[in-house]
């Protein structure tokens, strides 16, 4: 163990750690101000910010020796005996100048830019800063710089902490940005021609500890104090990248990333970070319908009705056939698999389309985006696995309707894009009983008995399991449109349970029924579980 | 004093006195032949440390202490670099050694190579010594044609290339970090440290960089021997134990107000006044000096009554100066106004500050914007104390920076404030009378373009 | 990234540039470091760097155009939208100049020239940029001119060199 001083706490970390200053204080509950570091970026100490005393601890003496200098937190190793000094005088100039001098010639556009509210120049002006200005006035707003197709840069309020230039040289690997000039005149930009347009380019947006890029997406949208956040999960595609959702009064507004060492670190892509939109298309199924017949005009249920009637509906119809998708949680395939078996003990359980776009993509500082753009088949399949063996895969539906084998069919999907087409789909036409619960209107949906509204991946919550095996729970974030209930909702109330739907209760009642599964009761870690450490623990 | 026989210029005036030939007629090359023969590496460590021989380029260090932090048992490859970006306003010793002897700095380069286990080394050369690339290609070429360069020198299983490297005008390019970036293909903002070069330099390998006078100096230990170099100079302090000395003979510049300008060769430590006068003869038309820049502007002003300082590793350190720097001595005379002085000194480290830190960014440009405000009339006495706490707190050694830059920004700002106070003072009311004494920011001058 | 040597059918780098750059390779362990000396080959061959040079140096030398761009634009060196004067006329303004009149030589050659400093005459014959300490201290006020160290100049050795460049200039 080793033992470090942080304004006079001594706090302990491990021998083998290797953590800066700015590390160890977070530790003791002090946050040192910094602009150019970030835990995931090569180390530059070019801001000054995170500047303070350190020194030594005679471990014999008890002694302690202080440099006589200033050193900045980020480069330096906190290590056994290390003193650190975060409120001395000599710090709070130290900050207050380096306040100073950024502001000198940053713009006055506080009231006309985008991250007021979550600004770290405002944050540490207003902490560490002064109170009044000495340098001469110079009073005007930024230029703006297109970068690319989707980040915008204010070029004046930027502080050159080439956190953005870095990102796009170390973690995404294709340097389109770069400082240009030299001293007071550096700028941020991009070569004529060649835009930053790569998969992870929203991340510099997240970076940026000032308004200098802003996503273009999110641009005047919504001032930040009115946002609330969620933790939540990406569903664009199996590396289920930790997310926040940002809302209000249930529009999202933005996606950001969540750090999660074992999943995404700080970052997400951009398809995931801006694939939000479809939660507000118009064009969504926002009711339950049914029809008698097919070219009959379609009815809309109210939901409690559609409880009772659904469940009669597929029995009558014979033997059932279900395809669980893989944009369901974990907790809604199980109700989904139990329902289906409580109207028809030998429903043909499958999973569902599994969309797939393109190859995995690697990124050289680690990042992957998988082709496979849903969020958690392997839980569904690992759900499947409590009912049944062997797996059943969406084409084994698809030919056992075909054959004949199934008289009702019920096909949850929940995709943001287009994944049948009319051919698919044609087989099951013939079904007596077609239940189709999607976001939008398809091929399929149209031969469709029941057409029920599907959630977004920001109206549930409950857990994903990503292609790291990684199991992570998650928040609502908003409410599903008015005239949609959420699968979870409808498949709880068709068990026959009371009340709200819990999906805590459901998680905890698969982890109790399989030892496969037994992670995931109980708390939920914020960064998730990986199910195949507990399965070998378990063995 | 009597004339120092010059030994780091004893080319100068010799008709080809930059050939090969020349150089061996002088003796050159032959002590390099025999360190090859007769001794290791370390052994040229140690002769170099013994020597009491530290860097001309400006900071001063121990030369042989600096290439003992190489890491022993390095794979390598170890590389060597030379700085000749000399950049340093006020200061032309290495132009001159390079043009009039370069074989001179060549045999420097390939003992400091041999010491430190180089096997390439690059000589980085601003741009704007023309002449001096002719020269050195020329030599280089000679040396490789005569075997001191390339494979198996002499017969010994020393290799080493050397590599002519051509900068594109930054001043930044002389910070020994700056130049690795630069070689590296990169802008150059200077590293932080640590890891230092000596770890983690070029490429990522072990690096020693080296000034063109230090390697000068190199050839010449070997040649005449540790004793005869420790007999020139200040020795160190014997009540001082952190006292190096400051050995050997110097290389000092003179420029500005005086009747000779030019490149003069003394031991280390002769004064500022004995420089003027003796080998620059005298302050220029007659007049008096007000003031002296003791290194390169980079070290700061010395007054008139300073001028006796002693132009050693310690001496202006003594007078509130940033040391000896490249002992490049600038005088001005009575006629000048120091705020002119000091906007010009602003105006050049606002241009070649690299911009990558808070601190000298932002406090080169805003100097010299107060500079210009007040060269305007515009000026009010506030604007002094600004100066001197910029002054007083851009640089490496209060830590707030990354490299030595705003030191040789800030001490210029800090000196002519504090010793010339007076002078900017009457300036400022008499070209300003209604608003010298305003507290309040005020608007600032007409800028062009965002900043 | 290996990209192909000549992209275009109108690339602005010859093969010569191109040899020329190549011939320096093996002198470095890696490709970046060919950049400064890439950059000094083209615009000693055509007076500027265009962009589309630089598109073309990063593809040799393996590098995005924006890392390329961002040294360039550090040194202040490389003219990009237009070619430099025929000569080009570096005029101290250190100390050591400022001290011995090379303010009030800049501003007269410009003066002759026509032009403000920085800029080009109209025949393209020179080019007139004040430049940092030039290390001719010993020459104050000095200029450095192509490859000619101009020393000690006077307010009319400075108009004979603008007018001699001319004439040479009219006369090729």
């Amino acid at each position: 163990m080793a033992v470090v001083t942080v304004d006079g706490k001594d706090i302990e970390i491990g021998a083998t750690e290797r953590l800066n200053c700015i590390e160890v204080a977070r530790r003791a509950g002090v946050e040192i101000p910094h602009y150019c570091w970030h835990p995931g970026l090569s180390v530059v100490a070019s801001c000054r910010m995170c500047l303070i005393e350190t020194g030594t601890r005679d471990p014999a003496t008890g002694k302690v020796t202080m440099m006589p200098k200033l050193v900045p937190g980020c480069q330096t190793p906190a290590k056994d005996g290390t003193v650190i000094v975060t409120e001395s005088a000599l710090v709070k100039e130290s900050r207050a100048r380096v306040e100073e001098a950024l502001l000198i010639d940053h713009p006055i556009d506080c009231p006309i830019c985008d991250k007021a509210g979550e600004c770290l120049l405002q944050d540490y002006h207003f902490e560490h800063g002064q109170a009044e200005r000495r340098a001469d006035i110079h009073a005007f707003h930024s230029r703006r710089r297109d970068v690319g197709p989707t980040v915008t840069l204010f070029v004046d309020r930027c502080i050159m902490c080439t956190r953005c230039v870095r990102f796009a040289r170390e973690v995404s690997g294709t340097s389109e940005l770069m400082v240009i000039n030299r001293g007071a005149k550096e700028e941020i930009d991009v070569f004529p021609g060649f835009p930053l347009d790569n998969k992870l380019s929203g991340n510099v947006v997240d970076l940026c500890p000032v308004g200098a890029l802003g996503d273009k997406d999110f641009l005047y949208q919504q001032r930040v104090w009115f946002l609330k956040r969620e933790a939540n999960v990406c569903g664009g595609c199996a590396t289920g990248c930790s997310i926040l959702t940002e809302h209000n009064q249930d529009s999202v507004y933005r996606l950001k990333p969540r750090e999660n060492p074992h999943v995404n670190k700080w970052w997400m892509c951009d398809d995931g970070r801006y694939g939000w939109h479809h939660l507000h298309d118009s064009s969504r199924l926002l009711a339950a319908e049914h029809r008698s017949a097919a070219g009959a005009t379609r009815q809309t249920i109210e939901w409690p009705a559609v409880v009772t009637r659904l469940r009669d509906d597929i029995k009558a119809a014979g033997s059932l056939a279900v395809a669980v998708s893989p944009m369901l949680t974990l907790e809604e395939a199980w109700m989904l698999c139990a329902v289906a078996r409580s109207i028809d003990p030998h429903a043909f359980l499958a999973v569902g389309h599994v969309p797939t776009r393109g190859a995995d993509e690697s990124f050289p500082g680690g990042f992957t985006i998988r082709a496979e753009k849903c969020p958690n088949r392997l839980g569904v399949e690992a759900v499947l696995s409590l009912f049944d063996q062997p797996l059943h895969s969406w084409n084994d539906l698809v030919e056992h309707v075909r054959a004949g084998r199934a008289t009702a069919a019920w096909i949850t999907a929940g995709h943001p894009e287009p994944w049948i087409d009319a051919t698919t789909a044609a087989p099951f036409a013939d079904l007596k009983c077609l239940v189709v619960q999607d976001l939008f209107d398809s091929p399929l949906a149209q031969l469709a008995t029941w057409r029920l509204p599907a959630a977004g991946f920001a109206e549930r919550a409950g857990t994903w399991v990503n292609a790291g095996h990684r199991a992570q729970s998650f928040e609502q974030a908003i409410r599903a449109p008015a005239g949609v209930w959420p699968e979870g909702r409808l498949f709880w109330n068709m068990l026959g349970r009371r009340g709200l739907y819990d999906p805590v209760a459901v998680r905890q009642q698969i982890a109790e029924s399989s030892a496969a599964l037994a992670a995931l009761a109980g708390e939920m870690p914020a960064t998730g579980v990986d199910l195949r450490l507990q399965q070998l623990a378990g063995a | 004093m009597p004339p120092f026989t010059p030994v780091l210029l004893e080319a100068v005036g010799i008709p080809n006195g930059h050939t090969l030939a020349s150089y061996r007629a002088r003796g050159g090359y032959a002590p390099l032949e025999q360190i090859l023969r007769e001794k290791q590496p370390v052994d040229v460590v140690e002769m170099v440390k013994a020597s009491g021989l530290r860097g001309r380029g400006g900071a001063g260090f121990s030369t042989g202490l600096k290439w003992s932090f190489l890491p022993k048992d390095h794979p390598g490859p170890i590389y060597l670099c030379i700085n000749a970006d000399e950049s340093e306003p006020g200061t032309f010793n290495n132009r001159i050694l390079m043009e009039d002897d370069p074989h001179q700095v060549i045999e420097g380069i390939i003992l400091a190579a041999y010491a430190t286990r180089a096997t390439t080394a690059y000589l980085y050369l601003r741009c704007e010594y023309p002449q001096s690339w002719d020269r050195l290609q020329g030599a280089i070429d000679e040396a490789y044609a005569a075997g001191y360069l390339g494979n198996a020198i002499k017969g010994s299983s020393f290799s080493l290339n050397l590599y002519l490297h051509k900068g594109a005008a930054a001043y930044i390019c002389g910070e020994e970090t700056g130049l690795i970036e630069s070689l590296e293909g990169k802008r150059a903002w200077p590293r932080i440290k640590p890891p230092f070069p000596a770890v983690e330099g070029l490429f990522r390998k072990p690096t020693v960089v080296n000034n063109i006078e230090t390697m000068a100096c190199v050839a010449q230990i070997a040649r005449r021997g540790i004793d005869w170099f420790r007999s020139i100079g200040v020795p160190a302090d014997p009540a001082n134990p952190r006292d190096p000395g400051s050995y050997g003979p110097k290389l000092y510049c003179l420029s500005g107000h005086v009747e000779r300008p030019g490149c003069y060769e003394a031991p280390l430590g002769i004064t500022a006044r004995q420089l003027i006068n003796e080998y620059g003869g005298g302050v220029w038309k007659g007049r008096r000096a007000k003031a002296a820049i003791p290194g390169g502007i980079s070290m700061g002003l010395l007054t008139e009554a300073e001028l006796d300082t002693p132009l050693d590793f310690a001496g202006p350190g003594r007078v509130g100066c940033l040391g000896l720097g490249t002992a490049a001595v600038v005088v001005i005379d009575e006629t000048v106004s120091i705020v002119d002085f000091l906007h010009n000194s602003c105006r050049f480290f606002a241009h070649e500050s690299c911009g990558q830190c808070t601190p000298c960014r932002e406090g080169t440009a805003w100097s010299l914007r107060m500079l210009e405000r007040i060269k305007a009339g515009k000026g009010r006495l506030k604007d002094l104390d600004l100066l001197a706490e910029i002054g007083n707190t851009m640089g490496m050694m209060p830590g707030s920076t990354i490299c030595g830059l705003a030191d040789g920004a800030a001490w210029p700002i800090k000196n002519a404030i504090k010793k010339f106070r007076g002078e900017f003072e009457d300036y400022i009311k008499t070209t300003n009378p209604t608003g010298w004494m305003v507290t309040e920011p005020v608007p600032a001058l007409q800028i062009v373009g965002a900043h | 990234m290996i990209a192909p040597k000549r992209i275009l059918t109108d690339a602005i780098l010859t093969d010569a540039m191109i040899a020329e750059i190549e011939a320096l390779a093996p002198r470095y362990p890696n490709r970046q470091a060919l950049t400064l000396p890439a950059l000094h080959i083209v615009n000693d061959a055509l007076r500027h760097v265009p962009l589309q040079a630089v598109v073309e140096i990063a593809a040799v030398l393996g590098l995005a155009p924006a890392e390329v761009q961002d040294t360039l634009s550090f040194y202040a060196f490389f003219p990009q939208d237009k070619p430099a004067g025929e000569v080009r006329a570096w005029v101290c303004r250190s100390i050591s100049c400022a001290l011995r009149g090379g303010e009030e030589v800049l501003e007269h050659l410009c003066h002759v020239a026509g032009i403000e400093p920085g800029g080009t005459t109209t025949d393209g014959s020179l080019t007139i940029e004040p430049a940092e300490c030039l290390g001719a201290c010993d020459f104050a006020p000095c200029m450095l001119a192509g490859k000619e160290l101009h020393k000690n100049l006077t307010l009319e050795s400075a108009a004979d060199f603008v007018r001699t460049t001319q004439q040479q200039s009219a006369r090729l």
